[in-house]
Protein backbone atom coordinates (compact mmCIF):
# COMPACT_ATOMS: atom_id res chain seq x y z
CA UNK A 1 0.00 0.00 0.00
CA UNK A 2 2.10 2.90 -1.20
CA UNK A 3 -0.29 5.18 -0.65
CA UNK A 4 -0.95 4.62 2.47
CA UNK A 5 2.91 4.58 3.32
CA UNK A 6 2.94 8.40 1.73
CA UNK A 7 0.33 9.15 3.95
CA UNK A 8 2.38 8.39 6.66
CA UNK A 9 5.26 10.13 5.69
CA UNK A 10 3.31 12.91 4.92
CA UNK A 11 1.51 12.64 8.41
CA UNK A 12 4.93 11.87 10.65
CA UNK A 13 6.51 15.56 8.90
CA UNK A 14 3.17 17.21 9.84
CA UNK A 15 3.88 15.92 13.02
CA UNK A 16 7.03 16.93 13.77
CA UNK A 17 6.21 21.09 12.14
CA UNK A 18 3.56 20.90 14.95
CA UNK A 19 5.92 23.14 17.24
CA UNK A 20 4.99 26.13 19.72
CA UNK A 21 7.61 28.53 19.81
CA UNK A 22 8.31 30.36 22.97
CA UNK A 23 8.57 34.32 22.57
CA UNK A 24 12.39 34.18 23.71
CA UNK A 25 14.46 37.49 22.24
CA UNK A 26 18.18 38.31 22.07
CA UNK A 27 20.06 41.39 22.21
CA UNK A 28 22.77 40.33 20.22
CA UNK A 29 24.64 36.57 19.67
CA UNK A 30 28.01 37.65 20.05
CA UNK A 31 31.03 34.95 20.89
CA UNK A 32 32.72 35.03 24.31
CA UNK A 33 30.58 36.74 26.27
CA UNK A 34 28.40 36.05 29.46
CA UNK A 35 25.08 34.79 28.40
CA UNK A 36 22.47 35.75 30.81
CA UNK A 37 19.09 34.24 30.85
CA UNK A 38 16.23 36.57 32.29
CA UNK A 39 13.04 35.37 32.50
CA UNK A 40 10.04 37.78 32.61
CA UNK A 41 6.32 38.19 32.87
CA UNK A 42 5.02 39.14 29.30
CA UNK A 43 3.82 42.40 30.16
CA UNK A 44 7.32 43.34 30.80
CA UNK A 45 8.32 42.18 26.77
CA UNK A 46 9.38 46.08 25.80
CA UNK A 47 10.50 47.69 28.34
CA UNK A 48 12.83 44.83 29.48
CA UNK A 49 13.82 44.04 25.78
CA UNK A 50 14.97 48.13 25.75
CA UNK A 51 16.59 47.86 29.19
CA UNK A 52 18.74 44.46 28.11
CA UNK A 53 19.93 46.47 25.22
CA UNK A 54 21.05 49.03 27.36
CA UNK A 55 22.68 46.83 29.36
CA UNK A 56 24.32 45.39 26.78
CA UNK A 57 25.56 48.77 25.66
CA UNK A 58 26.81 49.67 29.42
CA UNK A 59 28.60 46.12 29.45
CA UNK A 60 29.15 44.41 26.13
CA UNK A 61 30.53 41.49 28.00
CA UNK A 62 27.15 40.35 29.27
CA UNK A 63 24.04 39.49 26.58
CA UNK A 64 20.79 39.27 28.12
CA UNK A 65 18.37 36.25 26.51
CA UNK A 66 14.72 36.77 27.31
CA UNK A 67 11.75 34.85 27.74
CA UNK A 68 8.72 36.16 28.51
CA UNK A 69 5.25 34.88 29.08
CA UNK A 70 2.87 34.35 32.06
CA UNK A 71 4.58 34.50 35.44
CA UNK A 72 2.60 31.28 36.97
CA UNK A 73 3.97 29.22 33.83
CA UNK A 74 7.66 30.93 34.06
CA UNK A 75 8.00 30.09 37.76
CA UNK A 76 6.94 26.64 37.50
CA UNK A 77 9.74 26.49 34.92
CA UNK A 78 12.28 27.62 37.44
CA UNK A 79 11.00 25.35 39.47
CA UNK A 80 11.50 22.29 37.41
CA UNK A 81 14.14 23.15 35.01
CA UNK A 82 15.77 26.21 36.97
CA UNK A 83 17.49 27.64 33.65
CA UNK A 84 17.07 31.17 34.71
CA UNK A 85 19.79 33.52 35.36
CA UNK A 86 17.13 36.50 36.86
CA UNK A 87 13.29 36.03 37.29
CA UNK A 88 11.01 39.58 36.85
CA UNK A 89 7.56 38.57 38.01
CA UNK A 90 4.50 40.50 37.45
CA UNK A 91 3.22 38.89 40.65
CA UNK A 92 4.65 38.26 44.66
CA UNK A 93 2.77 35.14 44.21
CA UNK A 94 4.89 33.68 41.66
CA UNK A 95 7.88 34.98 43.08
CA UNK A 96 6.95 32.69 46.36
CA UNK A 97 6.44 29.47 44.91
CA UNK A 98 10.64 29.88 44.05
CA UNK A 99 11.79 30.78 47.67
CA UNK A 100 12.19 27.40 48.67
CA UNK A 101 13.43 25.96 45.89
CA UNK A 102 15.56 26.79 44.22
CA UNK A 103 15.68 29.98 45.99
CA UNK A 104 15.90 33.63 45.21
CA UNK A 105 18.73 36.16 46.60
CA UNK A 106 18.26 39.93 46.20
CA UNK A 107 14.85 39.76 46.01
CA UNK A 108 13.50 43.54 45.56
CA UNK A 109 10.05 45.24 44.10
CA UNK A 110 10.85 47.38 41.06
CA UNK A 111 7.44 48.07 39.56
CA UNK A 112 4.03 48.89 40.39
CA UNK A 113 1.10 48.36 37.29
CA UNK A 114 -2.34 48.85 37.28
CA UNK A 115 -5.50 47.69 35.52
CA UNK A 116 -7.20 49.11 32.40
CA UNK A 117 -10.22 48.22 29.96
CA UNK A 118 -8.74 48.36 26.60
CA UNK A 119 -11.41 48.05 23.47
CA UNK A 120 -10.32 48.50 19.67
CA UNK A 121 -10.18 52.22 18.49
CA UNK A 122 -13.38 52.46 16.83
CA UNK A 123 -15.03 50.61 20.71
CA UNK A 124 -17.63 48.56 18.55
CA UNK A 125 -19.60 47.45 22.01
CA UNK A 126 -19.69 50.93 23.24
CA UNK A 127 -17.48 50.36 26.54
CA UNK A 128 -16.81 53.49 28.46
CA UNK A 129 -16.89 52.13 32.13
CA UNK A 130 -15.88 49.12 33.97
CA UNK A 131 -20.22 48.36 34.35
CA UNK A 132 -20.11 47.85 30.62
CA UNK A 133 -18.25 44.80 30.82
CA UNK A 134 -21.81 43.34 32.76
CA UNK A 135 -23.59 44.24 29.33
CA UNK A 136 -24.84 40.78 27.97
CA UNK A 137 -23.01 40.28 24.55
CA UNK A 138 -19.70 42.40 25.31
CA UNK A 139 -16.92 40.14 23.90
CA UNK A 140 -14.48 40.01 26.71
CA UNK A 141 -11.18 38.45 26.72
CA UNK A 142 -8.99 38.18 30.30
CA UNK A 143 -6.23 35.75 30.53
CA UNK A 144 -6.88 32.67 32.34
CA UNK A 145 -6.88 32.20 35.90
CA UNK A 146 -3.56 31.38 37.46
CA UNK A 147 -2.12 34.33 34.99
CA UNK A 148 -1.13 36.94 37.47
CA UNK A 149 -3.10 39.75 34.94
CA UNK A 150 -6.42 37.54 35.06
CA UNK A 151 -6.35 37.20 38.76
CA UNK A 152 -5.86 40.77 39.10
CA UNK A 153 -9.08 41.19 36.70
CA UNK A 154 -11.16 38.74 38.61
CA UNK A 155 -10.21 40.60 42.03
CA UNK A 156 -11.48 43.83 40.36
CA UNK A 157 -14.27 42.41 39.01
CA UNK A 158 -15.41 41.01 42.38
CA UNK A 159 -14.69 44.51 43.31
CA UNK A 160 -16.79 45.92 41.51
CA UNK A 161 -19.56 43.80 42.22
CA UNK A 162 -19.67 42.02 38.66
CA UNK A 163 -17.42 39.24 38.64
CA UNK A 164 -20.67 36.60 37.65
CA UNK A 165 -21.90 39.18 34.68
CA UNK A 166 -18.68 39.79 32.93
CA UNK A 167 -17.27 36.23 33.29
CA UNK A 168 -20.68 35.07 31.62
CA UNK A 169 -19.27 37.40 29.05
CA UNK A 170 -15.78 35.90 28.56
CA UNK A 171 -15.28 34.79 25.35
CA UNK A 172 -11.23 33.38 25.82
CA UNK A 173 -9.08 32.81 28.36
CA UNK A 174 -5.75 33.80 27.13
CA UNK A 175 -2.40 32.20 28.38
CA UNK A 176 -0.33 35.53 29.15
CA UNK A 177 -0.64 39.14 28.89
CA UNK A 178 0.61 39.93 25.95
CA UNK A 179 -1.73 37.45 24.41
CA UNK A 180 -4.93 39.50 25.89
CA UNK A 181 -3.90 42.11 24.19
CA UNK A 182 -3.39 40.86 20.65
CA UNK A 183 -6.96 39.70 21.02
CA UNK A 184 -8.04 43.35 20.97
CA UNK A 185 -5.58 44.84 18.60
CA UNK A 186 -6.66 42.32 16.10
CA UNK A 187 -9.51 43.91 16.66
CA UNK A 188 -11.52 40.63 17.33
CA UNK A 189 -12.77 41.11 21.40
CA UNK A 190 -14.78 43.84 22.26
CA UNK A 191 -13.01 44.80 25.48
CA UNK A 192 -9.96 43.10 27.60
CA UNK A 193 -8.56 44.04 30.86
CA UNK A 194 -5.04 44.23 30.87
CA UNK A 195 -2.12 46.78 32.53
CA UNK A 196 -1.96 50.30 31.89
CA UNK A 197 1.54 50.02 30.82
CA UNK A 198 0.03 47.36 27.54
CA UNK A 199 -1.54 51.12 26.45
CA UNK A 200 1.70 52.70 26.81
CA UNK A 201 3.08 50.44 24.56
CA UNK A 202 -0.14 49.51 22.20
CA UNK A 203 0.07 53.27 21.31
CA UNK A 204 -2.60 53.91 18.94
CA UNK A 205 -4.25 50.20 18.31
CA UNK A 206 -5.98 50.68 21.13
CA UNK A 207 -8.58 52.71 23.24
CA UNK A 208 -8.36 53.03 26.99
CA UNK A 209 -11.10 52.93 29.29
CA UNK A 210 -9.83 53.66 32.83
CA UNK A 211 -10.95 51.48 36.34
CA UNK A 212 -11.54 53.70 39.25
CA UNK A 213 -9.33 53.11 42.07
CA UNK A 214 -11.70 51.82 44.39
CA UNK A 215 -12.06 48.60 42.32
CA UNK A 216 -8.64 48.80 40.70
CA UNK A 217 -5.67 46.25 41.90
CA UNK A 218 -2.46 47.42 42.39
CA UNK A 219 -0.20 44.49 40.79
CA UNK A 220 3.82 45.23 42.30
CA UNK A 221 6.30 43.56 40.34
CA UNK A 222 9.39 41.74 42.36
CA UNK A 223 12.83 40.54 40.39
CA UNK A 224 15.45 38.51 42.02
CA UNK A 225 18.55 36.38 41.35
CA UNK A 226 17.13 33.03 40.87
CA UNK A 227 19.71 30.36 42.90
CA UNK A 228 21.77 27.76 40.97
CA UNK A 229 22.61 30.90 38.40
CA UNK A 230 25.68 30.28 36.45
CA UNK A 231 26.18 33.52 36.46
CA UNK A 232 25.08 35.64 40.25
CA UNK A 233 27.48 38.20 39.81
CA UNK A 234 26.03 39.58 36.59
CA UNK A 235 22.67 38.52 37.54
CA UNK A 236 22.71 40.74 40.33
CA UNK A 237 24.06 43.32 38.11
CA UNK A 238 21.19 43.43 35.77
CA UNK A 239 18.77 43.05 38.65
CA UNK A 240 20.93 46.18 39.82
CA UNK A 241 20.58 48.20 36.69
CA UNK A 242 16.57 47.47 36.80
CA UNK A 243 16.45 48.82 39.88
CA UNK A 244 18.69 51.99 39.11
CA UNK A 245 17.68 55.12 37.56
CA UNK A 246 18.11 54.14 34.04
CA UNK A 247 16.19 50.69 34.68
CA UNK A 248 13.56 52.95 36.17
CA UNK A 249 13.11 55.38 33.83
CA UNK A 250 12.76 52.98 30.68
CA UNK A 251 10.22 51.49 32.97
CA UNK A 252 8.23 54.88 33.31
CA UNK A 253 8.25 55.32 30.24
CA UNK A 254 7.12 52.12 29.33
CA UNK A 255 4.21 52.74 31.21
CA UNK A 256 5.24 51.20 34.64
CA UNK A 257 5.01 53.11 38.30
CA UNK A 258 7.52 53.34 40.30
CA UNK A 259 8.04 50.61 43.31
CA UNK A 260 6.09 51.66 46.31
CA UNK A 261 7.50 50.93 49.66
CA UNK B 1 19.44 -18.50 9.35
CA UNK B 2 18.49 -14.73 9.93
CA UNK B 3 21.84 -12.54 9.39
CA UNK B 4 22.84 -10.70 12.37
CA UNK B 5 22.14 -6.79 12.26
CA UNK B 6 25.40 -4.72 13.38
CA UNK B 7 25.22 -3.75 16.62
CA UNK B 8 26.06 0.13 16.18
CA UNK B 9 22.61 0.31 14.18
CA UNK B 10 20.48 -1.70 16.69
CA UNK B 11 21.64 0.29 19.31
CA UNK B 12 21.27 3.60 17.89
CA UNK B 13 18.04 1.96 17.00
CA UNK B 14 17.05 1.62 20.52
CA UNK B 15 18.42 5.27 21.30
CA UNK B 16 15.59 6.13 18.63
CA UNK B 17 12.89 4.03 20.11
CA UNK B 18 13.58 5.11 23.86
CA UNK B 19 13.20 8.41 22.82
CA UNK B 20 10.09 8.15 21.58
CA UNK B 21 8.71 6.12 24.05
CA UNK B 22 10.12 7.75 27.33
CA UNK B 23 7.56 11.12 27.69
CA UNK B 24 4.66 8.31 27.18
CA UNK B 25 6.28 6.52 29.87
CA UNK B 26 6.78 9.48 32.07
CA UNK B 27 3.39 10.68 32.09
CA UNK B 28 2.22 7.11 33.11
CA UNK B 29 4.37 7.23 35.57
CA UNK B 30 3.73 10.99 37.25
CA UNK B 31 -0.09 11.05 36.58
CA UNK B 32 -1.96 11.35 40.26
CA UNK B 33 -3.66 7.76 40.18
CA UNK B 34 -4.93 8.83 43.54
CA UNK B 35 -6.97 11.05 42.66
CA UNK B 36 -7.42 10.50 39.07
CA UNK B 37 -11.16 11.25 39.25
CA UNK B 38 -11.05 14.35 41.14
CA UNK B 39 -7.93 15.45 38.58
CA UNK B 40 -10.61 14.75 35.73
CA UNK B 41 -13.20 16.84 36.97
CA UNK B 42 -10.96 19.78 38.03
CA UNK B 43 -10.01 20.13 34.30
CA UNK B 44 -12.99 19.79 33.09
CA UNK B 45 -11.59 16.76 30.68
CA UNK B 46 -15.31 15.59 30.00
CA UNK B 47 -15.90 18.89 28.52
CA UNK B 48 -12.57 19.44 26.58
CA UNK B 49 -13.02 16.13 25.26
CA UNK B 50 -16.87 16.17 23.86
CA UNK B 51 -16.08 19.53 22.36
CA UNK B 52 -12.27 17.78 20.68
CA UNK B 53 -14.18 15.04 18.84
CA UNK B 54 -17.06 17.33 17.95
CA UNK B 55 -14.35 19.64 16.05
CA UNK B 56 -12.28 16.95 14.92
CA UNK B 57 -15.05 15.04 12.75
CA UNK B 58 -16.55 18.51 11.70
CA UNK B 59 -13.02 19.10 10.44
CA UNK B 60 -12.62 15.87 8.87
CA UNK B 61 -16.02 15.80 7.00
CA UNK B 62 -15.44 19.41 5.50
CA UNK B 63 -11.64 18.20 4.52
CA UNK B 64 -13.34 15.17 2.93
CA UNK B 65 -16.16 16.97 1.22
CA UNK B 66 -13.65 20.07 -0.39
CA UNK B 67 -10.44 17.74 -0.51
CA UNK B 68 -11.29 15.01 -2.36
CA UNK B 69 -12.75 16.91 -4.94
CA UNK B 70 -9.38 19.10 -4.89
CA UNK B 71 -7.28 15.68 -5.04
CA UNK B 72 -9.62 14.85 -7.87
CA UNK B 73 -8.66 18.15 -9.59
CA UNK B 74 -4.78 18.24 -8.95
CA UNK B 75 -4.56 14.33 -10.63
CA UNK B 76 -6.67 14.66 -13.53
CA UNK B 77 -6.98 18.53 -13.82
CA UNK B 78 -4.76 19.74 -16.88
CA UNK B 79 -3.96 23.49 -16.13
CA UNK B 80 -1.56 25.70 -15.88
CA UNK B 81 -0.40 26.91 -12.11
CA UNK B 82 -1.80 23.01 -11.25
CA UNK B 83 1.90 22.13 -9.42
CA UNK B 84 1.61 25.55 -7.61
CA UNK B 85 -2.06 25.23 -6.51
CA UNK B 86 -0.61 21.69 -5.44
CA UNK B 87 2.14 23.50 -3.29
CA UNK B 88 -0.95 25.97 -2.13
CA UNK B 89 -2.58 23.17 -0.99
CA UNK B 90 0.72 21.67 1.21
CA UNK B 91 1.14 24.34 2.51
CA UNK B 92 -0.33 24.40 5.93
CA UNK B 93 1.24 20.92 6.55
CA UNK B 94 4.69 22.57 6.84
CA UNK B 95 4.11 25.81 8.40
CA UNK B 96 3.90 26.49 12.06
CA UNK B 97 0.24 25.96 13.47
CA UNK B 98 0.60 29.42 14.69
CA UNK B 99 1.26 31.26 11.57
CA UNK B 100 -2.06 29.48 9.92
CA UNK B 101 -3.93 30.66 13.26
CA UNK B 102 -2.72 34.33 12.10
CA UNK B 103 -3.24 34.13 8.98
CA UNK B 104 -7.15 33.14 9.66
CA UNK B 105 -6.84 36.04 12.00
CA UNK B 106 -6.28 38.20 9.26
CA UNK B 107 -8.34 37.07 6.81
CA UNK B 108 -11.29 35.91 8.49
CA UNK B 109 -11.31 38.02 12.02
CA UNK B 110 -13.64 40.56 12.84
CA UNK B 111 -11.18 42.87 11.01
CA UNK B 112 -10.00 40.29 8.47
CA UNK B 113 -10.05 40.98 4.49
CA UNK B 114 -12.94 38.83 4.51
CA UNK B 115 -14.27 38.35 7.96
CA UNK B 116 -14.67 42.55 8.17
CA UNK B 117 -17.43 41.87 5.92
CA UNK B 118 -19.01 38.78 6.91
CA UNK B 119 -19.43 40.67 10.16
CA UNK B 120 -20.63 43.95 8.77
CA UNK B 121 -22.84 42.19 6.18
CA UNK B 122 -24.04 39.35 7.38
CA UNK B 123 -23.35 39.67 11.08
CA UNK B 124 -20.85 36.88 11.46
CA UNK B 125 -18.05 36.60 13.39
CA UNK B 126 -15.90 33.20 13.32
CA UNK B 127 -13.19 33.96 16.12
CA UNK B 128 -14.29 33.04 19.75
CA UNK B 129 -16.61 30.34 18.49
CA UNK B 130 -16.87 26.46 17.67
CA UNK B 131 -16.98 27.24 14.15
CA UNK B 132 -13.68 29.15 14.14
CA UNK B 133 -12.53 26.48 15.72
CA UNK B 134 -13.08 24.15 13.05
CA UNK B 135 -12.71 26.33 10.49
CA UNK B 136 -8.58 26.60 12.28
CA UNK B 137 -8.59 22.61 12.58
CA UNK B 138 -9.71 21.93 8.83
CA UNK B 139 -6.93 24.81 7.64
CA UNK B 140 -4.18 22.36 9.52
CA UNK B 141 -5.49 18.81 8.57
CA UNK B 142 -6.76 19.22 5.59
CA UNK B 143 -3.99 18.39 3.46
CA UNK B 144 -3.36 14.79 4.33
CA UNK B 145 -6.39 13.77 3.01
CA UNK B 146 -5.56 15.80 -0.57
CA UNK B 147 -2.28 14.12 -0.78
CA UNK B 148 -3.82 10.82 0.17
CA UNK B 149 -6.53 10.42 -1.89
CA UNK B 150 -3.98 12.15 -5.15
CA UNK B 151 -1.63 9.73 -4.77
CA UNK B 152 -4.58 6.82 -4.28
CA UNK B 153 -6.04 8.51 -8.03
CA UNK B 154 -2.69 8.41 -9.95
CA UNK B 155 -2.19 4.83 -8.56
CA UNK B 156 -5.58 4.10 -10.42
CA UNK B 157 -5.66 2.19 -13.37
CA UNK B 158 -7.48 4.21 -16.11
CA UNK B 159 -8.97 1.58 -17.92
CA UNK B 160 -11.61 0.76 -15.38
CA UNK B 161 -13.01 4.71 -15.92
CA UNK B 162 -12.68 4.40 -19.81
CA UNK B 163 -15.02 1.20 -19.56
CA UNK B 164 -17.54 2.81 -17.57
CA UNK B 165 -17.59 6.25 -19.78
CA UNK B 166 -17.63 4.01 -22.83
CA UNK B 167 -20.76 2.19 -21.65
CA UNK B 168 -22.61 5.38 -21.43
CA UNK B 169 -21.85 6.27 -17.77
CA UNK B 170 -21.73 10.11 -16.85
CA UNK B 171 -19.02 11.59 -15.91
CA UNK B 172 -20.37 12.24 -12.29
CA UNK B 173 -21.81 8.53 -12.61
CA UNK B 174 -18.17 7.38 -13.04
CA UNK B 175 -16.71 9.39 -10.40
CA UNK B 176 -19.38 8.13 -7.77
CA UNK B 177 -19.57 4.39 -9.23
CA UNK B 178 -15.89 3.66 -10.14
CA UNK B 179 -13.30 5.88 -8.94
CA UNK B 180 -14.35 6.84 -5.54
CA UNK B 181 -15.03 2.99 -4.64
CA UNK B 182 -11.15 2.22 -5.96
CA UNK B 183 -9.82 5.25 -4.15
CA UNK B 184 -11.71 4.33 -1.42
CA UNK B 185 -8.52 2.57 0.75
CA UNK B 186 -6.61 5.22 0.45
CA UNK B 187 -9.16 8.26 0.57
CA UNK B 188 -10.20 6.52 4.14
CA UNK B 189 -6.69 6.44 5.18
CA UNK B 190 -6.01 10.04 4.48
CA UNK B 191 -9.29 10.77 6.42
CA UNK B 192 -8.13 8.82 9.57
CA UNK B 193 -4.68 10.71 9.46
CA UNK B 194 -6.89 14.20 8.92
CA UNK B 195 -8.52 13.51 11.98
CA UNK B 196 -5.78 11.99 13.94
CA UNK B 197 -4.18 15.74 13.52
CA UNK B 198 -7.12 17.39 13.89
CA UNK B 199 -7.70 16.05 17.28
CA UNK B 200 -3.97 16.82 18.40
CA UNK B 201 -4.12 20.35 16.29
CA UNK B 202 -3.35 23.55 18.56
CA UNK B 203 -1.64 26.86 17.47
CA UNK B 204 -4.11 27.85 14.85
CA UNK B 205 -6.91 27.12 16.79
CA UNK B 206 -5.82 29.55 20.15
CA UNK B 207 -4.66 31.92 17.83
CA UNK B 208 -7.85 32.16 16.45
CA UNK B 209 -10.80 31.04 18.03
CA UNK B 210 -9.06 31.51 21.26
CA UNK B 211 -9.50 29.71 24.62
CA UNK B 212 -13.11 28.80 26.49
CA UNK B 213 -14.04 25.83 27.94
CA UNK B 214 -16.80 24.63 26.03
CA UNK B 215 -16.96 26.43 23.26
CA UNK B 216 -13.14 26.54 21.94
CA UNK B 217 -11.07 24.76 24.70
CA UNK B 218 -10.43 21.61 22.33
CA UNK B 219 -8.37 19.08 24.47
CA UNK B 220 -4.62 20.35 23.13
CA UNK B 221 -5.82 23.61 24.75
CA UNK B 222 -7.23 22.25 28.05
CA UNK B 223 -3.86 20.44 29.02
CA UNK B 224 -2.15 23.91 28.32
CA UNK B 225 -4.42 25.93 30.50
CA UNK B 226 -4.37 23.17 33.09
CA UNK B 227 0.01 23.21 32.80
CA UNK B 228 -0.01 26.53 34.74
CA UNK B 229 -2.41 25.89 37.81
CA UNK B 230 -2.96 22.21 37.28
CA UNK B 231 0.26 20.05 36.13
CA UNK B 232 -1.36 16.79 37.69
CA UNK B 233 -4.52 17.65 35.38
CA UNK B 234 -2.41 17.99 32.75
CA UNK B 235 -0.74 14.95 32.99
CA UNK B 236 -4.32 13.33 33.11
CA UNK B 237 -5.35 14.69 30.20
CA UNK B 238 -2.47 14.19 28.05
CA UNK B 239 -2.99 10.66 28.88
CA UNK B 240 -6.44 10.77 27.96
CA UNK B 241 -4.79 12.00 23.93
CA UNK B 242 -2.44 8.98 24.49
CA UNK B 243 -5.02 6.40 24.84
CA UNK B 244 -6.84 7.88 22.23
CA UNK B 245 -3.96 7.71 19.57
CA UNK B 246 -2.91 4.07 20.87
CA UNK B 247 -6.42 3.02 20.20
CA UNK B 248 -6.41 4.30 16.62
CA UNK B 249 -3.00 2.66 15.97
CA UNK B 250 -4.59 -0.74 17.24
CA UNK B 251 -7.90 -0.11 15.53
CA UNK B 252 -6.31 0.50 12.36
CA UNK B 253 -3.48 -2.39 12.43
CA UNK B 254 -0.81 -2.22 10.70
CA UNK B 255 -2.53 0.16 8.10
CA UNK B 256 -1.06 3.62 9.74
CA UNK B 257 1.99 2.40 9.16
CA UNK B 258 1.72 1.21 5.97
CA UNK B 259 2.90 -2.79 7.12
CA UNK B 260 -0.20 -4.18 5.35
Amino acid sequence: MLAVRRAAVLFAVAVVSVGCSSSSTSTSSAAATTPLTVFAASSLTKAFTQIGQDFHTADPDVTVTFDFGSSTDLASQILSEGTADVFGSASGTAMDTLQSAPGVTDRTNFATNRLVIITPPDNPAGVTSVNDLARSGVKLVLAAEGVPVGDYARQALKSAGILAQATANVVSNEDDDASVVAKVTSGDADAAIVYTSDVASAGNTVRSVPIPSAVNVIATYPIAVVGGSAYPDQAKAFLDYVVGPTGQATLATFGFGPPSG
Amino acid sequence: MRARLPVAIVALACIGAAFVLLPVVALFVRAPWSRLGEALSGVGASTALRLSIEVSLAATAISVLVGVPLAWVLARGEFPGRNLLRAVVVLPILLPPVVGGVGLLVALGRSGLVGRWLHDVLGIQLTFTTAGAVLATTFVSMPLVVLATEAGLRGLDRRYERAAAAMGGSPWYVFRRVTLPMVAPQLAAGAVLTWARALGEFGATITFAGNLAGRTQTMPLAVYEARQVDPGGAIVLSLILVVISVAVLVTLGGRLTGLR
